[in-house]
């Protein structure tokens, strides 16, 4: 049993960042509680779920016992869809009855991430503060956990008083929480019981990379300081020792893991910590489930005898060459955190400037050292950085000066939570960014983000960046256009979707280009990143590892992208000029 | 007492918060607004994001999105009837709208320049 599971209370939530295995972890404790004799109710959020294949029938929006395991009774809620739905509350009264432009504008207002996320917190409410569900069940599972915005914004007495108790309003307002539907008291009732470690069990899932540890921590120390003190860690996927003995591509994964692991912050190390064994097996079907959490099933490591197919998917250096052809424009790597964008950004601003063209490379990476050693390593190649948190934190203290200076305490209170929304470190990441997006009319600027669609829609409803761009150009030329003008026309700008070849990132990927669209602009290009299929490994978990990236590739390359390229999982870090020209030019070794 | 209505643009997140600067007329429109309750003005305020029913269920307020578009707001009614469009009153109008009378003593407001208020 992991110690995840030891003694475990009534509430099991699991967060981490998408495609680390929350939801296959999930199901397998839901699976070993029930077989252990105890009832269980799972709750799915994940829109790539195969909670219904797993079990073998059709769950959705009810709660459905599972034949297959005794005891188990699934449900999934689907947060896009509770979305909608809470965005139907508001809007569909109006609908017909104000202007068309009008209903879009509000409805754009309510299509973030934080109205999805609320939405998906209504959801749970009743399924946290149910006498009747808390009888039925020993354990409820949740595959996802709700953010710690999202609680204070429901923590906070400002955000209830005004309209939804007197249904007036007043200028400060609360955004998505307009929607809500149940009362006060419940959703008082149900941040208690995620409060209460005697009822509620944080699982905290990462891989054994910087990165995702590095965003566990702060996922941590925020949940913690809101009263969810009962947490553990699980290290999903890691590469057993052993292949390392029969793979160089598998020694190198081993010793970055292990130095991750050994680098990890302190806020984590204190916690029960569990690794789980990369698999080599798909986490489909109730037999591999409940062999997920089995320390006995890691087989010993072979040398592949599993056939890989032919692979030809395009080089990155394909796609540059494409790139390069207009002589300049602006370039932004757009994907969920993680994915490699960054490194990316680097690659192609390299490869670029190789080839003679000016290049600008602007990167919000926090770990400065990629800007650092490319600084001055190349000829017609610039680059600079932008700290996420020093313009975010200057914005905000603006904003509070300004704008805050005039509420009262509720109201001060509100605003500040509101300014710890991910959309305002977005906002004012590309404010930052914006300033040198002219300079890509005459030479090539590479970026390594991108502001969502979502972002860009209601900047532009407000109408503010117009008059930023008017200030900042009145006195030096006539013709002005604003950044989604700029972002909407493929000539000029061209967006790089970064994903990885498994379900989870591509998913997200592709509800990044959704969001796009809806601001109309059209992705240029997917690149799948960290490729394992294209670096043609030895070892035989991550031939299997390769063999399931081949679905993922497919709808990448058949029903996303327009185009696409594909850059392999490298035994050495991505640093330096030599290194990054690799990724782009990758030599498949011989088999 | 006159009851004044504010037919505010939506504005998004909190108050306006996500656009690229804080709109410096919004900061001080809400200071004179707390001076005019002060003086005992009935002032109601609706947030087209928010409460869109209240646009839509005020004929008059419906009427005037349908014609000029929500880049109009905001609107303001006193006593139900169409005051001041396109801006936020000042503190003057305010004041005037208050007291029933145009000579009432308002204080100096405070003004950003380009508000459109001085």
């Amino acid at each position: 049993m992991p110690r995840f599971l030891e003694q475990p209370p009534i509430f099991l939530f699991f967060t981490g960042k998408g495609g680390v295995g929350k939801t296959s972890l999930a199901c397998a404790s839901a699976v070993s509680l029930a077989d252990a004799g105890q009832r269980v109710l799972l709750v799915s959020t994940d829109p790539a779920s195969n909670v219904g294949q797993v079990f073998g029938l059709d769950i959705g929006n009810r709660i459905t016992a599972m034949p297959a395991v005794p005891r188990l009774a699934a449900l999934e809620i689907d947060p896009q869809a509770a979305a909608q739905a809470y965005r139907d509350r508001i809007v569909g009264p109006v609908r017909g009855l104000l202007p068309d432009d009008v209903v879009r504008g509000i409805e754009e207002q309510l299509s973030g991430a934080c109205t999805t996320e609320i939405a998906a917190f209504d959801e749970f409410t009743a399924l946290l503060t149910s006498d009747t569900l808390t009888a039925d069940y020993d354990h409820i599972i949740f595959d996802t956990a709700p953010t710690g915005h999202t609680i204070r914004l429901l923590q906070l007495p400002g955000a209830w008083s005004g309209f939804l108790e007197t249904g007036k309003g007043d200028a400060s307002c609360l955004g998505p929480l307009a929607g809500l539907d149940k009362q006060r008291a419940q959703y008082q009732a149900a941040v208690a019981a995620l409060a209460d470690p005697a009822r509620t069990r944080l699982v905290l899932v990462a891989r054994a990379q910087g990165a995702t540890l590095r965003e566990a921590a702060r996922t941590h120390e925020e949940l913690a300081a809101i009263g969810l003190t009962r947490q553990c860690l699980v290290i999903n996927g890691v590469l057993p020792a052993d292949e390392a003995r029969v793979d160089p591509l598998a020694a190198a994964i081993c010793a970055r893991e292990e130095a991750a692991l050994q680098a990890m912050p302190d806020a984590l190390r204190a916690l029960p910590r569990d690794l789980i064994a990369l698999k080599a097996f798909n986490l489909v079907g109730l037999d591999a489930l409940r062999h997920l959490l089995d320390a006995a099933a890691a087989p010993a490591a072979t040398i592949g005898d599993l056939a890989l197919p032919d692979f030809d998917a395009p080089v990155l250096s394909q796609l540059v060459d494409d790139l390069a052809r207009a002589g300049h424009g602006l370039i932004m790597l757009m994907g969920k955190g993680g994915v490699g964008k960054t490194t990316l950004a680097a690659a192609v601003a390299v490869e670029l400037a190789t080839r003679g063209h000016e290049v600008h490379l602007t990167t919000s990476d926090p770990a400065a050292h990629l800007a650092e050693t490319l600084n001055g390593a190349l000829p017609h190649l610039t680059v600079d950085r932008i700290d996420p948190h020093a313009e975010t934190a200057r914005y905000r203290q603006h904003v509070l000066d300004t704008k805050g200076a005039k509420l009262d305490a509720p109201g001060r209170a509100m605003l500040e939570e509101d300014l710890r929304s991910p959309c305002t470190e977005e906002i004012a990441v590309f404010q930052a960014f914006s300033r040198v997006i002219r300079e890509a009319a005459h030479k090539f600027v590479v970026m390594d983000t991108a502001p969502t669609g979502h972002t860009l829609l209601l900047l532009d409803a407000t109408g503010a960046y117009h008059r930023e761009i008017a200030r900042q150009l009145a006195t030096s030329e006539v013709h002005f256009t604003t950044p989604m003008m700029q972002l909407q026309d493929p000539a000029r700008t061209k967006v790089l979707l970064v994903t990885l070849a498994e379900t989870t990132p591509v998913l997200e990927a592709a509800n990044l280009q959704a969001d796009l669209r809806r601001a109309g602009i059209e992705p240029w290009a997917w690149i799948i990143n960290n490729c394992v299929a294209a670096s043609r490994p030895v070892s035989t978990l991550l031939r299997q590892r390769a063999l399931n990236e081949a679905r993922e590739i497919d709808a990448v390359a058949h029903r996303h992208a327009q185009r696409y390229a594909v850059v392999p999982l490298l035994a050495t870090e991505p640093v330096g000029v030599t290194r990054l020209l690799a990724l782009s030019h990758p030599v498949t070794p011989a088999r | 007492m006159s009851t004044i209505q504010i037919y505010d643009p939506a504005l998004c997140c909190s108050s306006g918060v996500c656009g690229v600067d804080v709109d410096e007329a919004l900061v001080y429109f809400a200071a004179d607004l707390d001076w005019a309750k002060q003086q005992g003005a009935q002032i109601e305020r609706y947030n087209l994001a928010q409460q869109p029913l209240a646009f839509a269920e005020n004929a008059v307020v419906r009427a005037y999105l349908q014609r000029s578009g929500q880049d109009a707001l905001p609107l303001v009614l006193v006593d139900g009837e169409m005051a001041l469009a396109g801006r936020y009153p000042t503190r003057t109008e305010l004041a005037r709208w208050t007291s029933g009378s145009g000579n009432a003593s308002a204080p100096p407001t405070a003004c950003a320049p380009g508000t459109g208020c001085c």
